[in-house]
C-alpha cells in the first residue's frame, strides 16, 4: 500500500519581496556607479605671456605632428625620440632645466599627444604647452 | 449613561514601506544623474602606468562629437575657465583635481583649450585613460 506524502507549501513570505527588490536595486546601483577613474595626473605650469629668452634657448623643444616628432629641429621617429630626450635630460637636476616646451599641430590626436607627453614625463621632463596665439586680422 | 467613544487605529501600513523606499531611491538616483557624465560617449586613450584619481572636484568630457561637457552638462569652451574657477573655489591644492575624459580621436584644436582652461583656473589635471594592452 502506498502512503500519500504530505505536501509542504514552501513559499517565500510575500511581505519580504519588497525588501528583496530594494536590496537588488541597491546592488545594481553600486555596480553601475563604480566607474574606473584611473589615469595619469599631469602638472602643467601656468601659462606665461612671453617665455624667458634664456629659458627658451636651453630647454628642449618638441614639435608634435601627426606623423613625426621634431626635437630641437630634428625630425625623429617615434622610437628614437625617447632615447634622444633621455640623453638631453640626463643629469639635469634643477626643475627649470627639466621643462620641455611642447608645441602640437592642430590635427594631432589626443591618443598621440598622451603617448608623447607620457614619454616626456618618463624621461623626467616637465611638459609646458606652447600655445599658438590667436591673431586677429582686420580686413578692410 | 456615557457612551464610550470608538477608537480608530490609524497606523501606516508596513507593506507600503518597501514602495516608499523604492520611490525615494528613484528620486535620489535621478538627482544624482543630473551631475553624472556616464551617459556621454567617449573612448579613452591608453597608457601603461595608471593611477587612481582621488578627491576630484569636477570632470570635463570631450565626447565623440567633440562637444565639451562640465559635470555632464554641455558648456562652451570659452566659459569653462570661469565655471571651473567657481567650482574649485578656495579648495586646498590636493583637492583641486579635475578629471579630463577626452575621446582618443579628439584633436589639439579641441582639447588644448580645455587643458589651458583647467590650468588657468588652478585645477590639477588628471587624464582618465585605460590600461594599455600589450
Amino acid at each position: 500500500m502506498k502512503l500519500p506524502r504530505n505536501k509542504l507549501l514552501a513559499e517565500p513570505p510575500a511581505g519580504a519581496s519588497s525588501d528583496i527588490a530594494f536590496i537588488l536595486i541597491v546592488f545594481f546601483l553600486v555596480c553601475a556607479s563604480v566607474q574606473p577613474e584611473q589615469g595619469r595626473p599631469q602638472e602643467i605650469p601656468k601659462t606665461e605671456e612671453e617665455p624667458d629668452k634664456q629659458e627658451k634657448n636651453k630647454n628642449p623643444e618638441v614639435e608634435l605632428t601627426r606623423t613625426v616628432v621634431i626635437l630641437n629641429g630634428d625630425p625623429l621617429t617615434d622610437k628614437s625620440f625617447a632615447s634622444r630626450l633621455n640623453g638631453l635630460l640626463a643629469g639635469k637636476r634643477n626643475t627649470e632645466d627639466k621643462v620641455v616646451m611642447l608645441k602640437s599641430r592642430k590635427d594631432v590626436s589626443y591618443e598621440r599627444w598622451i603617448e608623447f607627453t607620457g614619454l616626456i614625463e618618463k624621461a623626467g621632463g616637465i611638459v609646458t604647452l606652447q600655445l599658438e596665439e590667436e591673431q586677429v586680422q582686420v580686413v578692410n | 449613561m456615557k457612551i464610550p467613544k470608538r477608537s480608530f487605529e490609524a497606523s501606516v501600513p508596513s507593506m507600503a514601506m518597501g514602495d516608499i523606499a523604492f520611490l525615494l531611491l528613484i528620486f535620489f538616483v535621478i538627482l544624482a544623474k543630473a551631475q553624472d557624465d556616464s551617459h556621454l560617449r567617449w573612448e579613452p586613450a591608453a597608457d601603461e602606468e595608471l593611477e587612481q584619481a582621488s578627491n576630484y572636484k569636477a570632470s570635463v568630457v570631450i565626447d565623440v562629437k567633440n562637444k565639451t561637457y562640465l559635470n555632464g552638462r554641455p558648456i562652451a569652451q570659452a566659459q569653462l575657465e570661469g565655471a571651473l574657477s567657481d567650482l574649485l573655489g578656495d579648495a586646498e591644492p590636493t583637492k583641486r583635481t579635475v578629471l579630463l575624459k577626452v575621446h582618443k580621436d579628439a584633436t589639439v584644436l579641441q582639447f588644448e583649450p580645455v587643458i589651458e582652461a583647467v590650468s588657468k583656473s588652478g585645477g590639477e589635471i588628471h587624464h582618465v585613460l585605460e590600461q594599455e594592452r600589450k
